[in-house]
């Protein structure tokens, strides 16, 4: 019986030291992900949103992106080279057309093919209404880089691959 | 009748044997390989494939049907975007090296009139000719009640096909 307690014992602390290792020391593949998570949580919107909460957010998403971020997307006409300070405010214009939004990632490719950069193949599916009520539903194939300065990931390239080519 | 009662019993309360254990491993290792990696559950959201496939319906993604051949016209497939997790629902209209055209919502492969008795909706679409890439394949939805624009549809890899639905 002194045995059986023992053993439950050990396999207990071994389930703690296991969760304990993934949850404080986080690999870099994580790092990279919760960038994705964190621009999705500010990018997504609650309809009744108010000014503070938005203002907020937007400054968040520039938080995001490196200094100068390059962005190809054919789709919405937003190709270039761009500033965050730039990327948060047409992120704030964008937000403001939409009573609500909810942008989602999935699918993640993480991959790292040199000291200090990150590139993620990944799906984004953004779903919301407008402010005319018009109902939207979009799905894009992401090529994104990302830079890491200061031991902080920051997203420098973005991009829509086009899936189907009319 | 007491017997019945044991065998009930014994059915949903098993005495964890190292028989029951085995076959039940085997049971869920079946169930993780078959319905995660070969016949994935999918939800169908969107009217794209309407009147086909209905917003909201259950199905499965079998992705052996294109291991040992390639995509044929009318065929219904599962296009994949970054992974498996997501991925659109279209039906192949034409394959590699014709030219595919709509006028007037008509559908014309290699300037041929298609016939599509899966569409139902009225279609005003006009498409100038476009020649289908090696390796590809056109795909459009079923459901074409809406502007052109508006329609996610075009040529796709036949390496991003993972398979069609199952019904």
């Amino acid at each position: 019986m002194v045995r059986v307690k023992y053993i439950l014992i050990a396999i207990l602390v071994v389930i703690f030291g296991i969760w304990a290792a993934f949850t404080l020391f986080q690999s870099e593949e994580k790092k990279v992900k919760k960038q994705f998570h964190l621009l999705s949580k500010w990018a997504s919107k609650e309809t009744g949103e108010n000014t503070f909460v938005m203002a907020q957010k937007v400054k968040n998403i520039g938080k995001l992106f490196a200094e100068h971020c390059e962005l190809k997307a054919n789709v919405i006409s937003f190709t270039g080279r761009y500033t965050a300070e730039e990327i948060s405010s047409y992120a704030a214009r964008a937000r403001l057309s939409f009573s609500n939004l909810s942008l989602q990632f999935y699918d993640f490719n993480v991959a790292f093919p040199e000291e200090g950069l990150a590139k993620v193949t990944l799906t984004a599916k953004l779903t919301g209404r407008t402010t005319t009520g018009e109902g939207v539903d979009e799905t894009h194939e992401l090529e994104c880089a990302l830079k890491k300065i200061e031991n902080k990931w920051f997203f420098s390239y973005m991009e829509v691959v086009e899936v189907l080519k009319k | 009748m007491r017997d019945g009662n044991k065998k009930i019993h014994q059915f949903f309360f098993p005495s964890l044997t190292s028989k029951f254990l085995i076959r039940a491993s085997l049971v869920a290792l079946f169930a993780y390989l078959f319905f995660g990696h070969l016949c994935t559950p999918i939800l169908i959201k969107g009217q794209s494939m309407e009147p086909t496939y209905r917003n909201g319906s259950i199905n499965f993604c079998w992705k052996l049907r294109y291991i040992f051949s390639e995509p044929k016209k009318y065929d219904v497939v599962a296009v994949r975007f970054a992974g498996n997790k997501v991925m659109l629902l279209k039906r192949v209209i034409a394959v590699e090296g014709e030219h595919v055209e709509f006028r007037n919502g008509k559908l014309f492969v290699d300037g041929k009139e298609m016939d599509e008795p899966y569409v139902h909706y009225p279609c005003n679409w006009n498409l100038p000719p476009r020649q289908v890439e090696k390796d590809c394949v056109y795909v459009v939805g079923d459901n074409r009640n809406m502007p052109i624009e508006n329609h996610h549809f075009g040529q796709a890899p036949t390496k991003r096909i993972i398979g069609g639905p199952l019904w």
